[in-house]
């Protein structure tokens, strides 16, 4: 594949140039769809490269070719340090190619010390017994190397995201002894709230400082921007820019990722606050993280809640929804929701978009019309049974109101991009037109289209004179959206911004670094 | 149908204006800035979508021939067997009788099969249903020989005791989150006690009618009436998994519990639902033996346990590809004739056959389908690559015709 005459030649240039990781002419091809079409992407040694792009824009197949998953179309070729990359799972390795993805790959149950050691030979000690403690001066050495503090006796679940995306770094990276890596982290800041994704910003920059060259894969332009040396934006399959990151600005990488000006919205109309009657009623929630949070919603006002993780924040929405037990009083409309019962809550009309869509939300083995319609099938049985045609119409009629993309009703769940499979969930939530929407990350780890799309129906749906209650780790959209945002601090209120007064994605950020990780 | 063609070629025709200028603003109206308004109606929801998108419609999926083979290959060992052992023994084999005797034989083994298929939807492991037939046998026996009872209300009793060990298993999966495995496997050593006490370890025979008996040996429009019952169960099970809510229900308890909770789903009560409904259909398993031979036997119903579980584990590869009713009824006649035919063409010598045959079909079977699964999953993922690059793109509107977890028309 990759034994032409240009080959020889090239692996003569001198060392110097050469880039650590050099993509030329990549294509691929599924079933007569053209996913890549000729792309090339230089990383020069030592320097951070960012690859942006909507979802579908060829991101993740671009990397799999990398780590030998998918094979190119003939005519492509990757060079690693002037040598020519064989595709194949293990040659990216060989290479001093290493991958972290975005689900981590590591074992919650078991220690730092056995994940960062999977895949290697521990150390042995008398009739071949592990010999731990080595084990774990040696874990603590390779932690340390990514600047993490950590206790790596202790199960990795327990630790933090951050610390979790830390050590998978640590875990990818090669021995000293071997020579620099080109690191490829896939969307490594997916679901970090804006503190965590500083530390982890450090962490890269500290990898690139040891001489290692990173490819990082992101959605998110401001930290981008922040971290790059060198960007490169995909759109289509295509290669539309690749440029220093200091040439660069958000609104042109925006423009350059969407093809046409990216819209945020202005913003919407201030003072509702006042208008509508109270229609949610939190008194004195509690439980797990969460000590002490009272609030109200009222008609059309959409309330967001910011905070670290280990703020509250977190389980909130899952005791909202009922999927977590809490203590104190929720109502609708003076209507009391008891506590951990969905079922109340959705007959109560206050209806949640779950976080963490594959674990809570969507029926893998089901379809488009399954899943959309999961929950309230009342309105299509007749005599006992379901009128497949009425719930497809119904469907239907939602696909093309939220702009679903899907082959069709009755395609499987699994065959839609992560941004349409969450405006399914949107759609099961919005079906029962509920007086309180409660919705948990709503737009984590889907694409800058998608999020937007799920952001004006969030906005139409609170000026149906829905009661939003918006969990989010994303500032920028909780300021975009939010007509109030409470910031959780140990559990509690400690700060709340207002449209039109102090309510900016930085100030959201401030507020919660500067108001106190726990 | 006009609908979606009229979508495909819309995307066709932004495919055109997309390759021609990219960068620049698309006459079409961007998507970004106006999604759909609530009221708009298709057309404008058409219109405003498709823009950003790649300019290929996603192909429809392709199946490799050996899946679709694979979905249907209890049926086609069925022909097989049919042809191999009516080849080698046509006067034996090919008999009136032979086909009777082997679907009335089957009728319990495949009602019990039934029974492990509903909670078997909703991901649930009832290991009782042999156990629990014994239960409904060594009762029906006992009261029938006992007391003057009317032979029809101990059979109800019967059944209704088995739904209350249902109860019992669910009591212990729902609120001691005992692994339901575990919970019916205690449960069914439980039964077997009683079943012992009650018998004192002999075989016990009630007195029954001629015409209870008749109820279990005669043949109408000259098909065994067993059959008839194990027909008429199998399409009310089948209407209710595949028809109603509780069926789409029990299948999203299935497929993703904790999710089914938090869609509004009364995922405890479809627990304790399934467990109590395949106690009741193992009773009635134990109704219509008793009609058929009669005598309670400490053995007659924990020996079932393993040809049903079979039949479930082979039909849940077949037709729709999750368990189903049909495919679990061909799957199990399938290799009952595969027996039958094995024990006429070698003689009575070959009583080890039936635990082998089907030991070896079940591994076989199972085997194939999840290559075929990880087969699926790979094409799927291809597919998913694919779609990723291209799901801005209006999709073409080609139904999907793998196992889409869709009621389907089932072959009988």
């Amino acid at each position: 594949m990759v034994s032409n005459g240009e080959v020889e030649t090239a692996s003569q240039e001198d060392r110097a140039n050469v880039p650590a990781l050099d993509i030329r002419n990549l294509s691929k091809t599924f079933s007569g769809q053209v996913v890549l079409d000729r792309v090339d992407l230089a990383i020069a040694e030592g320097k951070v490269h960012a690859l942006v792009g909507q979802n579908g824009s060829g991101k993740s197949t671009l990397i799999k070719i990398v780590a030998g998953y998918h094979r190119p179309d003939p005519g492509g070729s990757v060079w690693v340090r002037g040598m020519p990359l064989q595709f194949g799972s293990a040659a990216a390795h060989e290479a001093g190619i290493r991958f972290v993805h975005q689900d981590l790959g590591l074992l919650l149950d078991l220690s730092s010390v056995e994940n960062l050691m999977l895949g290697l030979s521990y150390p042995r000690g008398f009739l071949g017994r592990i010999h731990w403690r080595e084990a774990r001066r040696q874990a603590q050495e390779r932690v340390a190397r990514v600047g993490l503090d950590i206790d790596v006796r202790a199960p990795t679940g327990e630790l933090g995201l951050a610390d979790r995306t830390g050590l998978a770094i640590a875990r990818a990276l090669p021995e000293p002894d071997q020579g620099r890596a080109v690191l490829v982290l896939d969307e490594p800041t997916a679901a970090l709230p804006a503190a965590d994704v500083d530390r982890l910003l450090a962490t890269i920059r500290r990898l690139r400082d040891a001489g290692h060259s990173v490819l990082i894969v992101s959605h998110h332009l401001d930290e981008v921007l922040d971290i790059a040396d060198q960007v490169t934006v995909l759109r289509d399959g295509r290669k539309v820019a690749s440029a220093d990151a200091a040439d660069m600005d958000r609104d042109t990488l925006g423009r350059l990722m969407v093809g046409h000006d990216l819209v945020i919205s202005t913003g919407r109309d201030e003072a509702v606050e006042t208008a509508g009657p109270v229609v949610l009623g939190l008194e004195e929630i509690a439980g797990g993280t969460v000590a002490g949070v009272s609030t109200t919603v009222r008609r059309g006002e959409i309330v967001g809640i910011a905070g670290l993780t280990g703020s509250g924040r977190e389980v909130l929405g899952a005791m909202l929804s009922g999927r977590m037990p809490r203590a104190g009083q929720v109502s609708v409309d003076g209507v009391a929701v008891p506590s951990a019962n969905p079922a109340a809550a959705m007959a109560a009309r206050l209806a949640f978009v779950p976080g963490e869509r594959a674990r809570y939300g969507t029926f893998a083995t089901l379809t488009v019309r399954q899943n959309l319609t999961m929950g309230s099938l009342r309105r299509h049985v007749r005599r006992g049974y379901i009128d497949a045609g009425s719930e497809r119409r119904e469907v239907r009629t939602w696909v093309d109101e939220l702009g679903i993309v899907t082959r069709g009703v009755d395609a499987p769940i699994t065959s839609l991009s992560g941004g349409n499979q969450q405006k399914v969930l949107v759609a099961r939530a919005l079906r029962l037109s509920p007086k309180v929407l409660v919705l948990d990350d709503p737009t984590a780890g889907i694409d800058v289209k998608a999020r937007d799309q799920v952001h004006s129906i969030i906005e139409r749906s609170a000026d149906a004179g829905t009661a939003v209650l918006l969990v989010s780790t994303d500032s920028e959209e909780l300021a975009r959206l939010a007509d109030r945002v409470l910031i959780l601090s140990h559990g509690r209120v400690v700060r709340t911004l207002r449209r039109g007064v102090d309510l900016s994605p930085e100030a959201i950020d401030h507020a919660q670094v500067s108001l106190g990780a726990p | 149908m006009s609908l979606e063609i009229g979508r495909r070629s819309a995307a066709d025709s932004t495919a055109a204006d997309s390759t021609a200028d990219r960068a620049g603003g698309q006459p079409a109206g961007p998507v970004v800035a106006q999604p759909p308004a609530v009221e708009a109606g298709t057309a404008k929801g058409g219109a405003g979508r498709g823009v950003a998108g790649g300019p290929y419609p996603p192909e429809p999926v392709r199946q490799p021939v050996s899946l679709t083979l694979g979905k249907y290959s209890a049926l086609l060992l069925f022909a097989l067997f049919i042809i191999i052992f009516g080849a080698l023994k046509p006067h034996l084999f090919l008999t009136v009788s032979t086909f009777r005797l082997t679907f009335g034989e089957g009728v319990v083994t495949a009602v019990l099969a039934l029974a492990f298929l509903v909670p078997l939807a909703a991901g649930i492991f009832d290991l009782s249903i042999g156990a629990m037939m014994g239960l409904s046998l060594v009762l029906i026996n006992w009261f029938a020989g006992n007391t003057h009872i009317p032979v029809g209300l101990v059979c109800l009793g019967a059944v209704l005791v088995c739904c209350l060990v249902g109860l019992v298993s669910g009591f212990l999966v729902v609120r001691f989150r005992v692994n339901s495995l575990i919970a019916t496997l205690g449960v069914s050593q439980v039964l077997t006690a009683v079943g012992l006490k009650v018998s004192d370890n002999r075989q016990i025979t009630g007195a029954f009618s001629d015409r209870f008996a008749t109820l279990g040996s005669t043949n109408l429009l000259g098909v065994p009436v067993v059959v008839l019952y194990l027909l008429a169960l199998a399409v009310i099970l089948w209407f209710v998994l595949e028809h109603t809510p509780v069926g789409r229900y029990l299948f999203a308890v299935g497929s993703n519990p904790e999710a089914a909770r938090l869609a509004g789903l009364p995922a405890e009560r479809l627990v304790y639902g399934s467990l109590i409904a395949s106690g009741g259909v193992a009773g009635i398993a134990g109704v219509i033996y008793s009609m058929r031979v009669g005598a309670y036997t400490a053995d007659s119903g924990s020996g079932l346990l393993f040809p049903a579980l079979a039949a479930v584990f082979f039909g849940a590869s077949q037709f729709s590809r999750r368990p189903n009713v049909w495919g679990t009824l061909v799957a199990y006649f399938a290799l009952a004739f595969g027996v039958k035919g094995l024990q006429l063409a070698f003689g009575p010598g070959t009583f080890w056959i039936q635990p082998l045959f089907q030991g070896v079909a079940l591994l076989i079977a199972v085997a194939l389908a999840s290559r075929q699964v990880a087969q699926t999953r790979r094409s799927r993922r291809t597919q998913a690559a694919a779609a990723e690059s291209g799901s801005e793109s209006e999709s073409g509107a080609q139904p999907e015709p793998v196992a889409t977890g869709e009621p389907r028309a089932p072959a009988p």
